[in-house]
């Protein structure tokens, strides 16, 4: 891989860390903050189901005001951090032509990926 | 125990596990789960469930310390990750099958391997001299910096790790750790990774091992807001702090200290299968 290329991964996983760090953090505050404002006192609803499930339920509930929709923001930014880190790793792959591991990463994706959409069938 | 409580002591167990996680490489679901068993009385299943989101955030959170330096090396870790994450997928299909006495049981074991290996004097291993054939095909040698300076590595025994790798996914999936300790291990001692490379590779590793099977305990309504949220809050803040803390704390003596107490909490754990 060229130095060129190498900076620029470089750049773009140091602002993609950042970035989900940053905002699973504002997340997770804005919720914590709804939750101490209404006196700390309930239990939130935990989620289940598929992820697309848990995104319209998160959606309907930030939309209303509810903490636990936010803090539930910030968890799932947290679980895609990791996916997003691997699918920025395929396409500097890609871009460097190292097939061999495009291949590599995108079986890697597709496991995880298994795993995070399956979940509500098995187990 | 009221709400609040429950958030200040979720919180205080992330920041614990990401400050030991960093300073001995010991902690995140080692610390996690025992305390939201032991101390919240939580169903394993569900502290499995959060511990996952801790390990995550120590990865994501340690992340950028390594980033441009080389110490993580990615080829191996996506080679490995296939067998690690495979485990992980056939560990999260399990955990809702296994007894929780039986998740007990193999906790406290994994976490008595985890003290007595942090005991004993750690031994260096001796550098490859050259890749072997399958290493070199995959492109796995690389060379990180240090002070400074760039040092290159070869890479052997890639297979046997892939072995290791799939049973520390599947332990990593059932109990909502790491599993960094038989990561390392297999790096270090079968590949002849410098540890440095094996510890910076393996917190790559384990972020994504934990998220493939995340999603499992998310669709189960294992991962309750309350205190998955703070949790990662804490891990974040203690995997930051411990990274900056480690160059000013004896970190040999805090091992040994850390791992008498993991050893105490292990035979809990293990009473707990036992008993219950």
């Amino acid at each position: 891989m060229s130095e060129r290329l190498e900076e620029q991964r470089r750049l773009i996983t140091l602002w993609l860390l950042r970035t989900s760090i940053g905002l699973a953090v504002f997340l997770i505050l804005i919720g914590m903050t709804l939750f101490l404002a209404r006196g700390a006192v309930y239990f939130p609803r935990t989620p289940s189901g598929r992820i697309d499930e848990i995104l319209v339920h998160i959606w309907q509930g930030a939309s209303a005001g509810q903490a636990s929709a936010f803090m539930d923001a910030g968890i799932l930014v947290i679980l895609f951090t990791p996916l997003a880190r691997l699918a920025s790793g395929v396409v500097a792959n890609a871009r460097s032509r190292d097939w061999l591991y495009v291949g590599i990463g995108a079986m890697v994706m597709a496991l995880v990926l298994i795993g995070l959409f399956s979940g509500a069938e098995g187990g | 125990m009221t709400p609040l409580a429950i958030v200040c002591l979720a919180m205080l167990g992330g920041f614990l596990g990401g400050v030991l996680g960093a300073l001995t490489g010991l902690g995140g679901g080692i610390i996690v789960v025992p305390l939201l068993t032991l101390g919240l009385h939580l169903p394993i299943l569900e502290a499995v469930g959060v511990s996952l989101f801790c390990v995550m955030s120590i990865s994501v959170g340690a992340a950028p310390r390594f980033v441009g330096t080389g110490l993580s090396n990615v080829r191996v870790a996506l080679f490995l990750q296939v067998a690690a994450s495979a485990g992980a997928l056939i560990g999260a299909r399990l955990s809702h099958d296994v007894p929780a006495r039986a998740l007990f049981l193999i906790f406290g074991l994994v976490m008595l391997y985890n003290a007595v290996l942090s005991l004993l004097p750690s031994r260096k291993t001796e550098a490859a001299a050259e890749s072997s054939p399958l290493a070199q095909r995959l492109k796995l040698a690389g060379r990180y910096q240090e002070g400074g300076e760039w040092y290159s590595y070869e890479v052997t025994n890639p297979l046997p790790a892939l072995g290791i790798m799939l049973g520390a996914g599947m332990l990593s999936a059932l109990l909502g750790i790491g599993s960094g300790v038989f990561k390392v291990m297999a790096m270090d001692k079968l590949m002849r990774l410098p540890f440095k490379v094996s510890t910076a590779t393996s917190n790559f590793m384990i972020g994504i091992t934990a998220a493939t099977s995340a999603g499992y305990y998310l669709a189960h309504g294992d991962v309750p807001p309350l205190l998955a949220a703070p949790v990662i809050l804490g891990s974040l803040g203690g995997a930051y702090l411990g990274g900056h803390w480690m160059k000013v704390l004896p970190v040999q003596q805090l091992r040994r200290v850390f791992a008498v107490v993991l050893m105490c909490v292990a035979v809990e754990m293990l009473y707990k299968g036992v008993a219950s």
